[in-house]
């Protein structure tokens, strides 16, 4: 009787779950200090900044604004 | 930027660690199978309660009109979560760490403290949303509230993150429930088709009622804590760089899967518009439809509805825990038994207990908490997305491997610009209604 052969080495893979592996390499961030301030991150910051900022105002007029300060200002 | 092996002389994979497979296939689907969880649970987490409620109330007041919203929100928040992961492998850190270590304090602590807020006011929601359901079924809120509130802090205190997650997968699953009561109440499936693949606004004049659903169903599907759970829990699985393109497959399928879902919420409501009953929460709608739909789907969606709250409950708790651990410094991990991380687990606790007790006091003021929600969710999410955004093209932290690439950059930057244009207009909408009246 024949029998087939596998040409190539027989290959076998080993599945390992992240929490049981050996810890990898990660990027390191200590003693990187704060962010570059190139001009996009500058803008963007600013932006950011001015968002909030235009909120926060907001935010204080529609509680001046509940609170009956407006109507009497008026 | 040096980078250097963690433990490197010590740290091996124990000799028998793991399977062996004999197959290429076997291999790649073990290991998805082992990366996949984050992915479904930050997606699929994030149809909470307050998701049903818009998904539902959408569909209760405009049918099958806005389906086409949630087939655009499927890039966009699958975009903006694969940011995270690729941060989260790279660095092994969570997302609140990263704003501390690479912006500063400032940035680092109104991230941290607005995250905070926005999600314990949340949490307050979800627990009032467990009430109505099951005051619906007859279980009385200072029973049903309490019991929800031990049985997710049970959840955690295992001392397993496995445990944790694969509880929380079957949770997750359990939301599949919402394809048979869609299923149940015979939608016009051509109809289904049609608004989901052609984008068109309801007949009639747009009101600011409908504008401010639309940004509602935007707000609800990307929701600021999301960023910082989905990243810590990377960090928390240790996924390996290897692994970015399961983490990547995981996030998609959770994504779809949420989407489907949402949009299975969406018919449901729609039931309640064609049979003409007015709702104002899905636990009313399920009620008024008994007559229609039967006893089966009026317990499913209050049954789902609860489930809803557990599975937001669960992963906004836990995003705040882990943020305000990594920021401590304190330990931050389900690894961990709770004597080993008390400060971590007291904060998962208290945010969880405190929601719970806030919603038994009797006339809450419950319309103002929401109100508050989405007041902070305008202002914590542009600034987390911005901020992380950067982060993904800081190439001394991530090395040109990592940073984003010129068409995620032109991608993103457009998603932030329509997110940003939205939370301006939902908060203007929330703060400043006469301007839109």
């Amino acid at each position: 009787m024949a029998t087939m052969q596998n040409a190539y080495p027989a290959e076998s893979f080993r599945v390992i779950h992240p929490l049981e592996d050996a810890p990898e390499a990660k990027r390191q961030s200590a003693g990187l200090g704060p962010i570059e301030m190139t001009l996009p991150v500058r803008v963007s910051l600013i932006v950011l900044r001015a968002y909030l900022l235009a909120m926060g105002l907001m935010l204080i007029e529609h509680v001046l604004d509940l609170a009956g300060v407006l109507h009497r200002i008026h | 930027m040096q980078t250097t092996r963690i433990d490197a002389a010590t740290a091996q994979p124990e000799k028998n660690a793991g399977i062996v497979v004999r197959r290429r296939w076997q291999h790649s689907l073990l290991t998805f199978l082992m990366v996949f969880g984050p992915g479904l649970i930050v997606m699929e987490a994030d149809n909470d309660a307050g998701a049903v409620s818009t998904y539902v109330q959408a569909g209760g007041q405009y049918g099958l009109h806005l389906l086409w919203l949630l087939l655009l929100l499927l890039p966009i928040t699958y975009f903006v979560q694969e940011m995270v992961v690729r941060l989260g492998i790279a660095t092994g850190k969570g997302h609140a760490a990263m704003i501390y270590e690479r912006f500063g304090k400032w940035w680092g602590r109104f991230s941290l403290i607005d995250l905070l807020v926005v999600n314990f006011l949340t949490l307050i929601t979800e627990f009032a949303a467990i009430a109505l359901a099951l005051g619906a079924m007859g279980v009385a809120p200072l029973i049903a509230v309490p019991v929800a509130a031990a049985g997710l802090i049970l959840m955690v205190l295992s001392g397993s993150y496995l445990r944790w997650e694969r509880t929380v997968i079957v949770l997750c699953l359990l939301d599949l429930a919402w394809f048979f009561l869609a299923a149940r109440l015979h939608p016009q499936w051509s109809a289904v088709a049609f608004n989901t693949a052609v984008p068109h606004l309801p007949p009639g004049r747009v009101t600011g009622d409908l504008v401010f659903l639309i940004i509602a169903i935007v707000g609800t599907t990307i929701a600021p804590w999301q960023l910082f759970f989905q990243q810590s829990c990377v960090a928390e699985k240790r996924l390996r760089f290897a692994d970015l393109k399961w983490a990547r497959l995981d996030t998609l399928i959770g994504a779809t899967f949420t989407v489907l879902v949402a949009g299975a919420m969406m018919i449901v409501g729609d039931a309640g518009y064609r049979h003409g009953i007015a709702f104002a929460d899905p636990a009313q709608m399920a009620l008024a439809l008994t007559p229609v739909a039967g006893r089966a789907v009026r317990n499913g969606i209050l049954l789902l509805m609860v489930n809803a709250a557990v599975l937001g409950t669960t992963a906004i708790s836990l995003a705040s825990a882990w943020a305000y651990g990594e920021v401590r410094g304190w330990p931050h991990s389900l690894h961990k038994k709770f004597w080993e991380a008390p400060g971590f687990y007291a904060v998962y606790v208290g945010c969880v207990g405190l929601a719970a007790a806030i919603v038994l006091v009797p006339h809450m003021p419950l319309q103002l908490v929401i109100l508050s929600v989405q007041v902070f969710a305008g202002l914590v999410l542009p600034s987390a997305i911005i901020l992380l955004q950067l982060l993904l093209n800081d190439r001394a932290l991530l090395g040109s491997q990592w940073v984003n690439r010129p068409w995620n950059n032109w991608l993103n930057w457009t998603i932030i610009a329509v997110l940003f244009a939205l939370s301006l207009l939902l908060a203007a909408q929330v703060m400043l209604p006469q301007l839109f009246s």
